[in-house]
């Protein structure tokens, strides 16, 4: 079964991937912060115990875990594959994962709220990724009774997730609009409609390689749909920005640029040792130039693979040790070399 | 090993600083660092203080006294989850709700709280599949007439003149059903 991020979804050129959050907590336990950490693992294994009724019910096969039982590597393997939030990697207390074995679904399990669903799908596809989300709602609400308020609707620790629990996301990548520094002055314009703009890895993060993402704000006072609908109208705006942008400054600048990106392949193909912010700056140019016709290569590749593929985390988790930052650049660069297809 | 500076913390950074060619090294905690040098300790991808919930706090605070001021607020100080003991004064300070509870205990300031930062106060949204509250409840015990009463008014409420008159016109001749059969 292919992951997410091994498919061009729809939009691919700007929109990398579309994420549903539905925060849900249960009734019968106190919130998070005031769990203490007996309760807290009675909490998490009760939530565990719904794994085998997902797998029943879908075509996917699910898989638990416990995230303080892991070690850093995988930890921060999971964080940078979107698998489990920063939060939950960090936290002290008993927590939980429950894992689809295509990542597409994640639901962490003493996080902020007791249950976070998150569903990930490939390129500009949120109503996908909320059925899908939607569906591991139904099914575990029939086995657990979460917090629900006529007035408020679903319960959360944090009034900014109350209501819907909705948080709905699209990774977005804007090389040209970043190197115009115009995000400054899209952030001001997409806040106007309750939606935000943040760093690759959410709340509090930095952009990596001109890759941003864009959320609504508000959860409570409108339904699923109007969410997901106004966060779709605004992102294919900023699609439609950034690709008139990429045209112009493909029309004014085109040999730089494809100077810059077959610089950047040459780097990428040749280099005995690179860093993560340096890979992830050049694969993002070759991204542009692939996705703007500069450059071609023999086969399809995933560039977005690669980009999970380099960071610290991941590599070394797929060397399957611990090793220091030199060693950790000599194997980015060989593992980026290894990936690399061919120019024609 | 403690702070060379404020002897009381433990030091986690050794500074190193060469002045006219003259090597001094000094072993400080992160909040003498902070002080005295341009160190800075950094999570690399939670900075707490820069989240959502952080400036949540701030905004719920600012809110707060903004009512208490202007003497318009009407919160009480004491007001306390039953359940979780969590006070409505921890909740604005922390932005973060103890239990499910706390969303009945602390009243109606909590719709101008949400009023205030969400911009609304009535979820209107998905309910849970199969769903039995009070409201459907009393629903459930309610005449027909009752029903078509309440329908009415939210016709009227949401301009729904033609509707409203239809529903107008089944009560009436319904009531009058009613009366007859009496």
């Amino acid at each position: 079964m292919l992951k997410w991020y091994e498919i061009n979804g729809p939009e691919s050129d700007v929109v990398i991937s579309s994420r549903i959050r539905l925060a849900r907590n249960l009734e019968q336990y106190l919130f998070s912060a005031k769990l203490d950490d007996e309760t807290a693992k009675a909490m998490v294994d009760e939530v565990k115990e719904i794994t085998p009724t997902l797998s029943q019910a879908g075509t996917r096969k699910f898989y638990a875990c416990n995230i303080s039982t892991l070690n850093d590597i995988d930890k921060t393997a999971m964080v940078e594959r979107h698998i489990v939030s920063p939060l939950l990697a960090e936290k002290d207390q008993p927590t939980g994962l429950i894992l689809s074995e295509d990542e597409t679904i994640s639901i962490m399990i003493n996080e902020e709220d007791h249950i976070r669903i998150q569903a990930i799908v490939g390129g500009m596809n949120l109503e996908e990724a909320y059925e899908e989300a939607e569906k591991i709602d139904d099914i575990a609400y029939e086995k657990l009774h979460f917090a629900y308020d006529e007035k408020y609707g679903y319960l959360t620790s944090c009034p900014t997730n109350a209501g819907t629990g909705l948080r709905a996301s699209c990774m977005v990548f804007l090389p040209a609009l970043s190197s115009a520094r115009l995000i400054h002055k899209l952030m001001e314009e997409v806040a106007k409609y309750g939606m935000t703009i943040r760093g690759i890895y959410g709340e509090g993060t930095k952009s990596l390689g001109s890759i941003y993402q864009i959320s609504n704000q508000k959860t409570l006072g409108s339904s699923e749909r109007e969410i997901i609908d106004s966060l779709n109208r605004i992102v294919q705006q900023v699609v439609k920005q950034e690709r008139k942008r990429r045209e112009y400054m493909l029309s004014v600048n085109s040999e730089e640029i494809e100077d810059q990106v077959y610089r950047s392949y040459g780097i990428l193909k040749f280099a005995r040792q690179i860093s993560s912010d340096d890979a992830m700056t050049l694969l993002s140019q070759l991204k542009f130039g692939a996705d703007s016709g500069v450059i071609k290569f023999d086969r399809a590749f995933n560039i977005h693979k690669l980009m999970m593929g380099v960071q610290p985390g991941s590599l070394q988790w797929s060397l399957g040790k611990n090793v220091g930052s030199l060693t950790r650049d000599q194997s980015r660069a060989e593992y980026i070399r290894k990936e690399l297809p061919t120019i024609i | 090993m403690l702070c060379d500076r404020c002897h009381k913390r433990d030091a986690k950074v050794l500074y190193t600083e060469i002045i006219n060619g003259l090597k001094k090294e000094q072993h400080l905690c992160e909040e003498c660092a902070a002080d005295y040098t341009s160190f800075q300790m950094e999570k690399p991808l939670l900075n707490s203080d820069l989240t959502l919930g952080g400036l949540l706090s701030t905004l719920l605070e600012n809110y707060y006294t903004a009512g208490a001021t202007k003497g318009a607020g009407t919160i009480k100080p004491d007001m306390i989850c039953h359940r979780c003991k969590t006070s409505y004064q921890e909740f604005l300070r922390n932005g973060r709700f103890g239990c499910a509870d706390c969303y009945r205990s602390f009243g109606n300031e909590l719709g101008k709280t949400f009023k205030g930062i969400q911009g609304a106060e009535m979820h209107t949204g998905k309910r849970p599949k199969g769903l039995v509250t009070e409201v459907d409840r009393v629903m459930k015990g309610l005449s027909e007439i009752e029903k078509l009463s309440l329908k009415l008014q939210e016709a009227i409420e949401k301009e729904e003149f033609e509707e409203a008159a239809r529903l107008r016109d089944l009560i009436k001749e319904m009531k009058k059903e009613e009366s007859s059969n009496a």
